[in-house]
């Protein structure tokens, strides 16, 4: 069907349309590497003074920034593995296994997802107050998971789904009990949604922005996002294009190598799943 | 290990899938479960195995109830229509899962494989994945693995569905052998009836949730305890005749053609319905119970030839001979059916 | 119950005990601390009890009697066990029983006269004013200033110093530091102008939003499409980037390209233009950014919900309508679009709900400027509750506006369960045994 017509005028709109992306995305990396002419656009000389953050600590005070990043890690990293571990048993309980009240908890999980998590964070911050959890990375670990985890019990439960009954019967014929059997031999089958949510809740909590600027602000544990907002928005800093571009740049590189490797994968889960 | 079911019922929800089902399996026998489709011959097997739970009634193996106990304690082997082998183990570990789960040691679950392996032929396929086998070569695992373990009992739920024709002759035999060999107590479910009477000893015909009859294959064929047997065994299938029994005679609907009754069935009191089965096989050109129709259907089936006759009064009876006459559709033909072969059911479709 | 079931629930229980604490409980509380007036100064655990300057201010406003501020006031210095024993301890038991036997269970109303009682003791033990001031300190009873944690404690001092019971509830109530229940909020709320432009301004930014992110995502997947597969996936990967990306870092590119030195200023400075900031000089274009910042984010989602829409239709049907000679548009406007009917309404409605919540781009980019110009709801909630420049967040408040989103929240999502086939999602687990 693509013979019938001329794509150019088509291409013509989309690169015009797409061309404020592209020009943000090309003078994000070239601005980082080169200084300019004042006034200009021009590059004209390479530099990698605008990563002099990697070597210097930037200001007093302020943790370096591979402090930052191994916090950012932490609290993506353990995002992901509690919510993956979660989500891969509570989907399979739902798709699975018989429990009293089991539509309700289906019915809820619905709901859950649909919800706008957003809304909760002045009580999710009050409840931190009082829990003594407020500006510890554990704190916001904890939130962050359980705002995930409705989409990750979904994504599961979706995968489980399209596991064949008869391998669980099978299983559960040859002797195994329903833990062996989900362990052995249904686990196996839905490692591509192991994956799926792993990638996605890593991502996820790398890039959160809003959880620890309101329940984590202090600088004990900072994360990069934080870090990058505080460099953005603050006045003595915020005119710093260059060396904020190469903060961004350096925060946003294991994304976009994820990205790279995973592109495919994770435009079906944004679309499939709806969250995010 | 004999099996034996009494007053079986299982319901989903609101809807009642089997009533009150009784069924003696022998030892060592092997029973077809045979009907046609969703008359709870799956529901039946599962309930077996302990997949579904009995609403009511008593299942036995042996002399041990089992009715209330879980799957993994029923030593029952399956074998599922589309062979549930594990995808991500290699047919090794797939024989040797229900070895694993009994934590049998290492050497003898090898050895027992391997055994096992030999007897369904497939030594040489034991590293490959399942995805790497053929359907045949599927099912060949898929019983390793159900039998490995020396299970009391073996179900095979339609294990030749998902086989090509040439291949499911080559199974069927193949199943059998693997049973006599073992000795084992097997139920095969199915709705193909080749299938049932080539390998089963005996078969239990169901239908909507019931077992109608269970006999010997052979005897099923000759005397089915109702039309519906009668209907349902048998290819070419079984023409029908709907009439009025009437001095030893039955005057068929709508028309003045009046045939005899075999005599097991002539003292019949006047004016009762009847339905009057005749095989193919029974309505040929030589036999003496004449009867005129017009040839409405032909086909050839290499050796054979199947011919439909439909009768002045729109009743059609079919006929299976060698191959070699000239008859063509729309001829008007005179062929006889074989008197003491004709089969008569009573109005309710039970057997006179 | 059957051993599955057991199985079930604990498989259930990790997720079901984090939800109901971060996901449940926060819904409940947001109705609860709507109806407090819960801030920085109140705290939010309890408060304990204090009478100060400003609390005597406020009850003499409330129209304590003249009498029993005073009373208040002056309730000084007593003579008391506890006193006696804090003096025996600093100067030693002679000076004490001295001073006991001389004023057990005198009253004095300035600490002058305490001192010179002090003073009048036989061998006058406190030689320096400084150590006399301090043992004098010993007997102060006056509430003012004290903290009390306690109710309790509060009232035992209210009794001790003879305030008259009428007049305590409302020195209580005064005196309490910890939040109190209240309705004020919504009052507060409906009163308050600034209300009306946060519901004004989320209606615009909503709006327009969702316009741009519908037909932007319908036009970005109907014409990736149409396209060769490399230069498809080229625009897809382009314009799948925003929503990849950390917000942070994508805010940073739009405020960059928008700075009073960023990329548009230098362009236009070329034109003679002066240089200034692009997102926040005018009202307008702080809306045009704020709106193109979120839909672009926006636009990519419904780019890969609608292509793969697109990509589920038979191809059979658009090779048909190609040999039945429709030109581009008409199988667009016939075909696709048509079999886009329901991904369209799940976009419009799952990014109504997620536009109305969400502050997080605008608060990062104009925080809701030039002038509140561009706060919305939500940004307000959040300021006010959590980020201010005053200091004093109001929990309590915020709540109420963080409220009205939950509760459209909760109704959205029970309409979302009802357009799930729910019926089908409820089929029973086939193994029983
Ligand atoms: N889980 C279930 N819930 C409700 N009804 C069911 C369920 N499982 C089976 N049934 C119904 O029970 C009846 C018998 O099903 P069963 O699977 O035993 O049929 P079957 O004889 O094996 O048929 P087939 O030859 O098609 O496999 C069918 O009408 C089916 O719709
Ligand atoms: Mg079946």
């Amino acid at each position: 069907m693509k013979h019938n017509f001329r794509n150019w005028p088509v291409l013509l709109v989309l690169f015009i349309f797409s061309l404020p992306l592209l020009i943000m995305l090309t003078f994000l990396v070239v601005d980082t590497f080169t200084t300019k002419v004042p006034g200009t656009l021009v590059p004209n000389a390479f530099t990698l003074h605008h990563f002099r953050f990697l070597w210097t600590d930037l200001d007093d005070g302020r943790w370096g920034i591979y402090g930052v990043t191994l916090n950012t890690f932490i609290f993506a990293a353990s995002t992901a593995a509690v919510v993956t571990a979660i989500s891969v048993m509570a989907g399979y309980a739902l798709s699975r296994l018989s429990f009293p009240a089991r539509g309700f908890f289906l019915g809820s999980l619905i709901v859950l997802h649909a919800f706008p998590t957003v809304t909760l964070i002045i009580a999710i911050f009050l409840i931190l107050q009082i829990l003594g959890l407020y500006n510890t990375l554990i704190g916001v670990i904890i939130v962050k998971t359980a705002l995930e985890l409705p989409f990750g019990i979904w994504v599961m439960k979706g995968f489980y789904d399209t596991v064949p009954w008869e391998i669980e019967m099978a299983g559960v014929q040859d002797g195994a009990s329903r833990f062996t059997v989900w362990w052995k031999l249904i686990l196996p089958q839905v490692q591509p949604g192991l994956m799926a949510i792993l990638i996605f809740s890593f991502l996820s909590g790398w890039s959160e922005f809003v959880l620890p600027m309101v329940l984590n602000p202090g600088t004990d544990a900072q994360v990069l996002s934080t870090y990058l907002a505080t460099l953005l928005l603050d006045t003595n800093t915020n005119s710093d294009f260059n060396l904020i571009s190469a903060v961004g740049l350096f925060y946003a590189l294991p994304v976009v190598i994820i990205y790279l490797i995973f592109q495919n994968k994770l435009m079906n889960i944004y679309g499939g799943g709806t969250k995010g | 290990m004999r099996i034996s079911i009494t007053n079986f019922t299982k319901t989903f929800g609101d809807t009642t899938v089997i009533k009150d089902m009784s069924l003696e399996i022998e030892s060592g026998e092997m029973l077809a479960l045979l009907g046609p489709s969703g008359c709870g011959k799956s529901t039946t097997l599962f309930s077996i195995c302990g997949i579904h739970r009995m609403n009511a009634g008593r299942l036995r193996f042996g002399d041990k109830d089992v009715t209330k106990r879980p799957p993994q304690e029923r030593n029952v082997g399956v074998v599922f229509q589309n062979y549930a082998l594990y995808p991500h183990m290699d047919v090794h570990a797939n024989i040797a899962f229900p070895l694993k789960v009994r934590k049998e040691p290492r050497a003898e679950i090898d050895r027992k494989v391997l055994e096992i392996a030999a007897l369904v032929h497939i030594e040489e396929l034991l590293q490959r994945k399942p995805s790497q086998l053929s359907g045949g070569q599927q099912q060949r695992v898929a019983l390793a693995r159900a039998l490995v373990r020396k299970p009391d009992i073996l179900l095979l739920d339609e294990p030749l569905a998902n086989l090509d024709a040439k291949l499911r002759l080559e199974m069927r035999s193949e199943i059998r052998r693997i049973q006599q060999q073992t000795g084992i107590t097997a139920v095969l479910v199915t709705h193909d009836q080749v299938e049932a009477m080539s390998m089963c000893d005996r078969i239990a015909l169901m239908n909507k949730g019931d077992i109608v009859q269970v006999c010997k294959p052979k005897e099923m064929y000759d005397n089915p305890a109702s039309d519906f047997v009668a209907g349902f065994l048998g290819n070419p299938p079984i023409a029908f005749l709907d009439g009025i029994a009437n001095d030893g005679e039955i005057r068929l609907a709508n028309s003045e053609v009046a045939l005899r009754l075999p005599s097991n069935v002539i003292d019949l009191s006047n004016g009762t319905q009847l339905r009057l089965g005749i095989r193919p096989e029974f309505f040929q050109p030589e036999n003496d119970m004449k009867v005129t129709g017009k040839v409405s259907f032909v086909e050839t089936q290499g050796r054979e030839d199947l011919f439909d006759v439909t009768l002045t009064n729109g009743a059609v009876l079919r006929s299976i001979q060698s191959r070699g006459g000239d008859i063509k559709l729309g001829d008007e033909v005179t062929w006889g059916i074989s008197r003491e072969h004709i089969l008569a059911f009573g109005p309710g479709g039970e057997r006179l | 119950m059957q051993r599955s079931s057991w199985l079930g629930l604990a498989f259930l229980s990790p997720a079901l005990i984090v939800v109901l604490l971060f996901f449940l409980m926060p819904v409940i509380l947001t109705g609860i601390f709507a109806f407090t007036n819960m801030s920085t100064a109140t705290g939010v655990k309890g408060g304990s009890y204090v009478l100060n300057a400003s609390s005597l201010r406020a009850l003499t406003d409330a129209g304590l009697p003249d009498v029993t501020r005073s009373q208040i006031e002056s309730a000084g210095y007593r003579v008391d066990e506890r006193g006696l024993a804090a003096l025996a301890e600093a100067h030693g038991q002679a000076v004490a029983e001295e001073f006991s036997k001389n004023h057990a269970g005198e009253v004095f109303t300035k600490r002058r006269d305490v001192e010179r009682a002090l003073k009048d003791l036989s061998s006058n033990p406190i030689r320096k004013t400084r150590d006399r001031k301090a043992a004098a300190d010993l007997f102060k009873r006056s509430i003012l200033n004290q903290r009390y944690e306690t109710l309790d404690a509060f009232e035992a001092a209210l009794n001790e110093a003879g305030i008259p019971k009428p007049d305590r509830p409302l020195i209580t109530e005064i005196a309490y530091t910890g939040w109190t229940w209240t309705t004020a909020n919504f009052d507060l709320l409906l009163s308050l102008d600034s209300t009306w432009q946060y519901a004004k301004n989320t209606g615009i930014y909503v709006t327009f939003t969702l316009a741009f992110n519908v037909v932007f995502g319908l036009f970005l997947a109907i014409t990736t499409f149409y396209l060769p597969a490399a230069q498809a996936t080229a625009f897809r990967a382009i314009w799948f980037l925003p929503r990849i990306l950390p917000p942070v870092l994508y805010i940073v590119m739009w405020r960059w390209f928008t700075w009073d030195t960023g990329f548009i200023s230098t362009v236009l400075s070329g034109f003679g233009v002066s240089s200034k900031n692009w997102m926040l000089d005018t009202e307008y274009h702080a809306w045009v950014t704020v709106i193109l910042i979120n839909g672009f984010v926006g636009a990519s989602m419904g780019m890969i919900v609608f292509s793969s829409a697109i990509r589920a239709i038979p191809a059979s049907m658009l090779y048909a309508s190609e040999v039945d000679g429709a030109s581009r548009w008409q199988q667009v406007w016939y075909i696709i679009l048509p079999q886009l009917r329901w991904p369209i309404l799940f976009i419009t409605s799952y990014q109504t709900m997620s536009l109305l919540t969400s502050f997080e781009y605008i608060y990062l980019s104009t925080d809701g400027g030039p002038g509140g110009s561009t706060e919305v709801w939500a940004l307000a909630a959040f300021h006010t509750a959590l980020n201010n420049y005053g200091g004093n967040l109001q929990y309590g408040l915020g709540a109420t506006y963080a409220l009205l989103l939950v509760v459209i929240g909760v109704l959205a999502s029970l309409f979302y369960l009802r357009l799930f086939n729910f019926k089908n999602l409820l089929t029973k687990p086939r193994i029983e045994g």
